[in-house]
């Protein structure tokens, strides 16, 4: 049993540096550490000589019974340099992360830099050096080695070297290069209309789950509480914050500003914004939703629907507000509400003071009927299967599939993976149509 | 001797394969939209693995916040039925589970850029439905594509492979009966460098020999990287095609 492994730390580091990023596997890491500690293995013996410490040999005799599992030799060979590139760095263990800069320090053996090349051009006919505007990269691909490029977003730089980090499309504004990636979490940025849920309460702030990295804030000093604008926050709505906005509630409203971290601040301080009532949320990939003006939407059949820009839908019965706001799209079932809409924003002041009243935080739905109920549900469902398709979700899109899922009548039809495709298929084809025409 | 023969004269291996070649591989991303944010299912060979990656998101316990990079952690699910024959326990607090966890968040840890996300949590699992064999470079292979699906940024692919010693001769990518008979290691390579990531080696393997293992999985990983780029880049021309239109 005595079959022992010699492992030199000095042929051990050569070849372990190989790898630079590297993670070699248990009992060589904490060799290096040189605290010998056979950790994770299931050794029986387990004999190293030190070379370069000089301690002499160690040896853990493992806690296990002798068992099947073999011992572990690894051994490394000298040798290997004609099959692995060794580069001698010393520092590399030293510092036990990997930073940028050691990556760079390493790629200066000629073999990396034919790799580079041979890689890329195994993709791309141009030789994978200065992509076009709008192709498709993956990580670790060659972008350019044009240093006059400024590293952005989705990239990382290595002896002068551009490298994407994600997969995504290029995108290069002056002198700013950046890979946009296909799909992320949510980006907060400020102004944006989102839509989010209260997972907190805290001190004078809701915390605030926006399907972005972190939650964001939304401070007791930028919502409108009842009583008007201008009434003052006082250490009794410091004390009855649940009362407005407790966990699990939804919520629509603003990015105000945007933390060190990139965290986001959002407000409410606007009547559109505000606690979400009468109707039911779905969830789609924030990169379907293109940022634009207005993100509320009246819909044929007395619905009005919330595109969140962080992929957070909101479809809900139209209120008296929503119509009277704007006079706005297709709508077939909303023209007899329209009376004094003209004036509406003359009012907005005035309605205002109205409307910040107890009913802004009420948690009590109003009645809405089976109808509006199935209407709502018919979106929710077609949302879902442009999302399905990875179509983006805009509002001539939603129309345009809820008018081609009229063909089914039954409403849980609808999520059937087979439906959602034809679907999809069917508002690509009628904007071909359009397109043509 | 057993009814298979390991390596025949001929040079054919017990599933028709020869030394240096892979078993089929078949990836695809972005499996389950609704439930992750980047997710992945990975066949290679028999082995069927399945990887959700949440985040980065906020971390669910105050002690898992980082502000200088995000946490990293691998959850391992190996299924009761993923075996020839159905086991009783759950793999969970298995010594060798748990060691592949944490083998695989250290190679990962160094290979995405974590200092871009602080303050959050990168939570992996993966689901093995069917083992068969050199899991830990599939897995490794599932988490990359999970993790890409994600939009996390990394410097570079990693991908896995096991290498075997039968007698004098590497075998490329083992099944379980191959890896039951001769001893293996698995390699993790980053992108097309031959720089590695990972290197498992549980059994005993001669020095002499480890010259060729190490090339010939090298080269393998190199291989699986192409396939799953090659994947990588036909699912974003059908999105950028999509958004587009």
């Amino acid at each position: 049993m005595e079959q022992n492994s010699v492992l030199s730390l000095h042929q051990i580091k050569r070849c372990l540096t190989v790898d630079l990023c590297c993670n070699i596997f248990t009992s060589f890491t904490t060799l290096i550490s040189s605290h010998l500690i056979a950790l994770l293995f299931n050794l029986e013996n387990f004999q190293l000589t030190n070379t370069k410490s000089n301690k002499g040999t160690a040896r853990k005799s493992a806690h296990r019974t002798p068992s099947a599992v073999p011992d572990i030799v690894i051994s490394l060979l000298g040798t290997m340099s004609d099959v692995i590139s060794v580069i001698n760095r010393n520092e590399f263990w030293s510092n036990g992360r990997l930073e940028q800069d050691e990556y760079e320090s390493d790629s200066s053996s000629g073999s990396e830099q034919e790799h580079d090349i041979e890689m890329s051009g195994a993709h791309d006919s141009n030789g994978g050096i200065d992509h076009q505007d709008g192709s498709i990269v993956t990580p670790g691909e060659l972008i350019t080695d044009d240093p006059i490029w400024m590293k952005g977003h989705g990239t990382y730089f290595l002896e002068n070297k551009t490298y994407s980090s994600v997969v995504g499309t290029v995108s290069r504004v002056n002198r700013l290069l950046s890979v946009l990636p296909l799909k992320s979490r949510y980006i907060p940025e400020t102004g944006d209309h989102i839509v989010g849920r209260i997972t907190d309460v805290g001190n004078r702030r809701w915390k605030v789950d926006i399907g972005a990295k972190q939650y964001a804030v939304l401070m007791l000093g930028s919502v409108n509480l009842p009583g008007g604008v201008l009434r003052r926050k006082s250490e009794t709505d410091e004390l009855q914050m649940r009362n407005f906005l407790k966990e699990g509630d939804l919520l629509n409203a603003e990015v105000q500003s945007l933390f060190q971290d990139g965290s986001a601040s959002l407000h409410t301080r606007s009547l559109k914004y505000g606690k979400l009532r009468n109707g039911t949320f779905v969830q789609v990939p924030s990169s379907l939703i293109v940022r634009s003006k207005n993100h509320t939407h009246n819909l044929p059949g007395n619905v009005t629907i919330i595109l969140g820009v962080n992929g957070f839908v909101w479809i809900r019965k139209s209120s008296k507000m929503d119509l009277s706001g704007k006079t706005t799209t297709t709508g077939s079932g909303q023209s007899d509400h329209l009376p004094g809409s003209n004036n509406a924003m003359s009012v907005s002041i005035t309605r205002l003071e109205e409307e910040s009243s107890w009913e802004i935080y009420s948690d009590k739905n109003d009645t809405v009927t089976v109808s509006v109920r199935q209407t709502i549900t018919r979106y929710a469902n077609v949302i879902k299967a442009l999302a399905h398709c990875e179509l983006g979700i805009t509002e001539p899109r939603i129309i345009s599939a809820y008018e081609a899922s009229m063909a089914y009548g039954n409403l849980g039809q609808l999520i059937e993976s087979e439906t959602m495709e034809s679907l999809g298929q069917d508002v690509i084809n009628s904007e071909k149509m359009r397109g043509a025409a | 001797m057993s009814r298979f023969e390991i390596y025949s004269p001929e040079g054919l291996r017990v599933d028709g394969r020869r030394w240096n070649e892979l078993r089929s591989f078949n990836c695809s991303i972005n499996t389950h939209p609704n439930a992750a944010d980047g997710s992945s299912y990975l066949e290679q060979g028999n082995n069927k693995i399945i990887t959700l990656v949440a985040g980065p998101q906020e971390p669910s316990s105050r002690s898992q916040v980082n502000t200088k990079q995000a946490t990293l952690s691998v959850t391992i699910n190996l299924t009761k039925f993923a075996k020839m024959e159905r086991s009783k326990s759950s793999h969970k607090n298995e010594r060798r589970t748990l060691e592949w966890q944490a083998s695989l968040v250290r190679t990962f840890e160094k290979n995405l850029m974590l200092h871009l996300y602080p303050r959050t949590s990168i939570d992996v699992q993966v689901h093995a439905l069917q083992l068969d064999g050199g899991i830990l470079g599939a897995m490794l292979n599932g988490i990359t594509l999970a993790l890409i699906d994600a939009g996390i940024a990394m410097y570079d692919f990693v991908s896995g492979v096991s290498v075997g010693l039968y007698d004098t001769t590497p075998l490329l990518d083992l099944n379980s009966l191959e890896e039951n008979a001769m001893s293996s290691v698995t390699i993790g390579t980053i992108g097309k460098s031959e720089k590695l990531s990972l290197l498992m080696v549980e059994d005993k393997v001669p020095l002499d020999r480890l010259e060729s293992v190490m090339a010939i999985g090298i080269a393998g990983t190199h291989r699986i990287r192409d396939l799953m780029d090659k994947e990588l880049r036909k699912h974003g021309k059908t999105r950028v095609e999509n958004s587009s239109n």
